[in-house]
């Protein structure tokens, strides 16, 4: 490898960051063509690990069992706000089994930016102390014995409350460009909306778990994590250790959808009591731990106001947002889809990060930009009803080929096709005739929203290949496949550019061990960001397989090409197995390792898509079902259909849950949530799920080199909610106050 | 810790029940979580899988349930195929795997729902503390009597046997007595929170169905499709000219409606009023239903 | 209370006293593909076999359990089952895999009750096994497809 350091910016949910990236200059592999005949990469394939996962036999976090193991249970602060008085730790030590107890004031080998335990807790649920036992009952007898004595303080769970009397967690922000105002006061038509969005809890099926084992000095941490670099980089910082006396596993996640970052807490708490009790520690949230504790997309308050001239052009774009952050957290970019889905110079949008007592809200899927569009696109719609016109075509008025926000042009943006696609799937030219009755009693719609999100991954990304005498591939990676099916994505990458069948290339990840880096799985950045990498490796140990072939065929290697782990010669006159030349390779093997290159200047690399629902509401009882929903996202080059319809299946739901019905509700009197369990936060089953019909333009995104994809993890829960709220309209002429559809909000929008 | 007894005779049980903090145990699938949300502490479970109190059998012109037959059995039992609310009760109620454990007694006799009652950081009134926090705080689901407890009855099974004319019969060491389906229930008061009016030392043996109606239908909306707790739901069954009506949803306990005026004593509360509309809806299909 | 638990056709000693069967065939038993999701029987991933029916291993007491037969995913490798697997695999119907064991739980007991279930009885059915993950649409082609093929 011929390596160069290169200044590059990498893009992480339109957070930009300077970064140095290793970059091989011996990388030349050539982008493959849109209309590439390629023999695996765009084809169907089953998941590489799927026979074990339907098995039950994969290992979550949660099912590592050590010898000697230790179980954690945590105290958790019952009161929205509170300080404590007195914590017996002593007691719950002297309890049978326990093997460590810690509080607030203990003092810990570990260190962190914010205390690991609250003293003060400011939510319910925020951790107070943490013990260790043989028994999970004995740990649990341990809590009991702690006989938590709590002031309880006065709480704030009402944004509005919250932004009267100014709390936020970070700085309003104004993010402006000409002059909204003067521009909203002389449009033809001007539209307002204010609307609700509901907390949105990521609800993984595995709980944040961890288990932590010290040798010495070097800690093995298996996590429920979507990004295990960044839980070794925690760890080794709150020890003081160096990065490789650390080694994260997580195989496989039982599911994150963004709640999952780092360590943890249960990381790092885990680590802390093994090293103090010198034995592995298991530490797992409960279901309602999880549901408090967990994460959540914040709620919001939204106002849109929307400026037109009569032509359908979209003059004046004002939005604010009012984010019921929590204790802290990032603030999410709510107002991005109002800043940047359609063409407008004079926009402004104001957010208000308001501070209450709740956990710090986190990402989960497609964080702010979800709830964004879920109000703006319901604007526009508002704003086409008022102009008179079919709302895609308002939307395709407005359309964009430039990032509004940089005036950078986007690297690929297929939008229009999806619209056509979209409508010529729904049968959005019989829209009108849909709201007819067919005698049922049930009032039908049909509704658009527009998908915007980033998608263009970076580097850094490394990936290394191994081919053995058996002529099989070993390729190892620095991702966590949470179930989006990247292990599978790189199989195949890696199995197209070797020329071998699928079956003969293995992937895995999970590891920090290894040391080959791969980024968090967030942000869409998986496939786009390790894809180029894997082919990079293998194109290396491709080169050098044909190499030795020429040398073992007595060709030039020029003259030879490897297919379907065959070698043949361009005249035919060799056709052989791979076996011919690599058994000679006996217990050697034939290594590659690649990185992803730096992104293309000059462009926003963004995916974009629309989805219609269709959907019918029974106004006697406010129950609105979800008929339809058409899916067509633009991508670019899809590696493997199955999975990819997966991912848009699963976003789908998550946004179709998020318009009917899940709200994580808070109690007014004390502040803490009342349904942080699954009984009474209703996640969908079997049953809820309407048809979904879903379609790529499968056009590889010429500016991203290599491979051309973009990343499809969150794309598919942008733009569902708005338009089940948009066919809600078109349905029965109102519109709700907020997200989600309950009875009680259907009911009042038609009373 | 609980300890475990497995009777096999109904006069064991009743005899077990008559030790200090026994509780009966059928499926388990409310009392599990009752246990682990620290609302009951049992010092003896009496688990009555094998206390001879399953099956379904012909009881006249009528039918006789056994207080431990699952809801999935109830579903798929033919001599009950004439009494078409109480199988899509059965068969709507919860999900397939807890009807094939829950059992029809243990449905009667579940705790209500309401996010304050069933969570642990609150000790609400009905839990024997003295503030309803529903009133004060969040009660969109709640129900829509006025009272000191305004959480909303789960069951789906009570208002379509009681539709449809049960009646209960209850068993003590000091013998067995019969009442009305609804006679099962009581509102809570300041002396006495419990919502069930068994003694202590008396449990449900079985559920008796008279002849079947002319027609019965039981209609329910949830939070989903399926797997819900009722937010709202309407049994109906029509014997002649006679039409009854039941209710889940609305109260704190299964209740009959007046079908000359079904929303009487139901005012509802101020996040909860939404509930009348939707008992109209079903009360007037419900009914229109069983005209035939 | 000790007792013996008839799991996978063989037969097991455990000190069950107050717990629920789930845990006692992870911890005990190390039988690792039943799964604690949310321990309230909400979400169906702990579903094992209970004389053929599909239920909830985090509800049930280990002590009520005792005298039934019990299957659990590790018990289900052979003839229907395996054809399952091999379906939601074909199909697609896993993402993360965490809810898949109880899926096939479910679907195994589905299909032995009903061998050509509609698309109604299939969500009837399975309604009680969440996936967040939403793998829905594939399960049901899953199960549609072993049910085919049988």
């Amino acid at each position: 490898m011929t390596a160069r350091f290169v200044r590059t910016q990498k893009e992480l949910e339109g957070r930009y960051e300077d970064v140095w990236v290793l970059v091989d200059e011996a990388d030349d592999v050539e982008t493959w063509a849109p209309d590439a005949d390629l023999a695996l990469v765009g084809r169907p394939a089953p998941r590489q690990d799927g026979a074990a996962r339907a098995a039950g036999r994969v290992r979550f976090t949660v099912d590592v069992h050590l010898a000697g193991m230790l179980h954690a249970a945590v105290l958790r602060s019952p009161v929205a706000h509170g300080r404590v008085r007195s914590l017996d730790l002593e007691a719950a030590l002297a309890v049978t089994g326990v093997r460590a107890a810690i509080g607030p004031e203990s003092e810990l080998s570990l260190t962190t930016r914010a205390p690991l335990l609250a003293a003060e807790p400011a939510y319910a649920g925020q951790p107070i102390a943490v013990v260790a036992a043989d028994t999970p009952e004995a740990a649990r007898a341990g809590l009991d014995a702690l006989a938590l004595d709590l002031e309880v303080l006065p709480h704030v769970v009402d944004p509005q409350q919250a932004l009267n009397e100014q709390r936020f967690t970070a700085d309003p922000s104004d993010d402006a460009r000409g002059d909204a105002e003067a521009a909203l006061a002389v449009a033809d038509v001007r539209v307002e909306l204010s609307l609700d969005t509901p907390a949105h809890v990521q609800t993984p099926l595995e709980p944040h778990a961890a288990v932590a084992s010290w040798d010495g000095d070097q800690l093995t941490a298996w996590v429920s994590t979507q990004g295990m670099f960044s839980a070794r980089e925690e760890l080794a910082t709150a020890f003081g250790l160096r990065k490789d006396d650390v080694r994260v596993r997580t195989e496989f996640v039982g599911g994150g959808f963004g709640a999952k970052q780092g360590a943890g807490f249960e990381g790092l708490a885990a680590a802390e009591l093994s090293r103090a009790t010198g034995r592995p520690v298991r530490l797992v949230n409960d279901r309602h731990a999880e549901q408090l504790d967990g994460g959540r997309r914040a709620a919001t308050r939204q106002t849109v106001r929307l400026g037109a001239r009569r032509d359908g052009t979209i003059t004046a774009i004002d939005a604010d947002a009012v984010i019921a952050m929590g204790q802290g957290g990032w603030v999410m970019p709510v107002l991005i889809p109002a800043r940047t889905l359609y063409h407008c110079a004079d926009v402004r949008a104001l957010t208000f990060p308001v501070k209450i007592n709740l956990r710090a809200q986190n990402a989960f899927r497609a964080p702010g930009v979800m709830e964004g569009t879920a109000a703006f696109e319901q604007a526009i719609d508002e704003l086409a009803l008022a102009l008179d016109l079919d709302p895609l075509e308002l939307r395709r008025r407005n359309h964009t080929d430039v990032d509004q926000v940089s005036g950078l042009p986007y690297s690929s943006k297929h939008l229009l096709a999806c619209y056509d696609r979209a409508a010529e799937l729904a049968g959005w030219a019989g829209r009108e005739e849909l709201r007819a009755s067919r005698g049922d009693g049930l009032l039908r719609g049909m509704g658009c929203a527009t998908q915007i999100w980033w998608g263009g991954g970076g580097p850094p990304s490394h990936a290394t290949v191994r081919l053995d005498a058996d002529g099989h591939a070993h390729v190892v990676t620095g991702i966590q496949d949470i179930g989006t099916g990247t292990f599978t994505g790189a199989q195949i990458v890696a199995a197209e550019e070797l020329g071998l069948p699928l079956d003969h290339v293995r992937v895995t990840g999970g590891d920090t061990g290894p040391n080959v880096y791969g980024p968090l799985a967030g942000g869409s950045q998986t496939t786009p960001s390790v894809m180029p990498a894997v082919r990079s490796a293998s194109a290396k140990v491709r080169k050098i397989l044909l190499q030795l072939a020429g040398d073992v065929f007595e060709i030039a290697a020029g003259d030879l090409e490897i297919s379907n782990g065959r070698i043949r010669s361009r005249d035919g006159a060799i056709d052989a197995a791979v076996t011919e030349v690599t058994d000679k390779l006996g217990n050697a093997t034939i290594d590659g390792s690649g990185s992803r290159g730096p992104n293309p200047e000059g462009f926003v690399v963004n995916t974009f898509g629309c989805q219609i629902a269709q959907i019918a509401v029974d106004p006697g009882l406010g129950e609105v079902r979800v008929e339809r929903i058409v899916a067509v996202h633009d991508v670019g080059r899809i590696v493997n259909p199955l999975t990819a319809s997966s991912q848009v299946e699963g976003g789908v739901l998550q946004g179709m849950a998020f318009a009917l019905s899940e709200e994580l509700v808070v109690d007014p009197t004390t502040g803490v949530p009342v349904n942080a369990h699954l009984d009474d936060y209703k996640i969908p089953t079997i049953a809820d799920v309407p048809e979904i019909v879903i379609d790529f333009p499968h056009v590889p995104d010429a500016n991203l080199p290599n491979v051309g994809s973009k990343g499809l993890g969150e794309p598919p829960i942008v733009p569902t909610a708005a338009a089940i709220a948009n066919a809600f309209a078109h349905a029965t002429g109102r519109r709700a106050a907020g997200l989600p559809l309950t009875r009680a909000r259907v009911l009042e929008a038609l009373a | 810790m609980s300890s475990y007894a497995r009777p096999a005779s109904v006069d064991e049980a009743l005899e077990l029940l008559g030790h200090e903090g026994a509780v009966v145990l059928a499926g388990g699938t409310d009392l599990a979580g009752q246990i682990d949300r620290g609302i009951t502490t049992p010092a003896l479970l009496v688990d009555l899988q094998d206390a001879g109190l399953g099956g379904v059998s012909a009881d006249g012109d009528g039918v006789r349930i056994g207080a431990t037959v699952t809801l999935a059995e109830l579903a798929r039992t033919d001599l009950l195929t004439p009494y078409a609310a109480v199988v899509t009760a059965a068969a709507l109620a919860a999900s397939p795997l807890l009807r094939n454990q829950g059992t029809v007694g243990g449905n009667l006799c579940q705790h209500t729902r309401c996010w304050y009652y069933r969570g642990e950081e609150w000790q609400c009134w009905l839990g024997g503390g003295d503030t309803c926090f529903a009133q004060i705080g969040d009660h969109r689901k709640h129900g829509l009597e006025e009272g000191d407890c305004i959480s909303a009855h789960p069951s789906d099974l009570a208002p379509a046997l009681a539709a449809c004319g049960a009646t209960i019969v209850v068993r003590s060491a000091d013998g067995e007595r019969e009442l009305p389906l609804l006679g099962l229930y009581r509102r809570p008061t300041d002396e006495n929170r419990s919502l069930v009016t068994l003694a202590v030392g008396e449990m449900v043996v079985a559920a008796r169905l008279p002849a079947p109606p002319d027609a019965s239908v039981y209609l329910r909306t949830g939070e989903r499709r399926t797997f819900s707790f009722p937010l709202v739901s309407v049994a109906a069954a029509r014997r002649g000219d006679a039409l009854t009506l039941a209710a889940a949803g609305v109260a704190n306990i299964p209740r009959a409606l007046d079908p000359a005026e079904p929303l009487a004593g139901l005012p509802g509360h101020p996040q909860s009023a939404w509930k009348r509309t939707v008992l109209e809806t079903l009360v007037e299909r419900a009914s229109q239903a069983v005209q035939g | 209370m000790t007792i013996t638990l008839e799991v996978n056709g063989q037969r097991h000693v455990v000190d069950a006293t107050g717990r629920r069967l789930l845990a006692v065939l992870r911890d005990d038993l190390e039988l690792l593909g039943t799964k604690l999701a949310c321990g309230e029987g909400a979400c169906g991933a702990c579903a094992v076999l209970l004389d053929g029916r599909s239920v909830n291993s985090c509800l049930l007491l280990a002590e009520a359990a005792a005298g039934h037969e019990i299957v659990t995913i590790e018990g289900l490798s052979t003839g229907r089952a395996s054809a399952l697997q091999d379906a939601f695999v074909a199909e697609d119907a896993l993402q993360c895999g965490f809810c898949t064991p109880g899926q096939v739980v479910s679907a195994t007991a589905l299909l032995e009750q009903t061998p050509g279930p509609t698309r109604e009885q299939i969500h009837e059915a399975m309604a009680g096994n969440l996936c967040r993950c939403g793998a829905y649409p594939k399960i049901e082609r899953a199960i549609l497809r072993a049910a085919g093929d049988a």
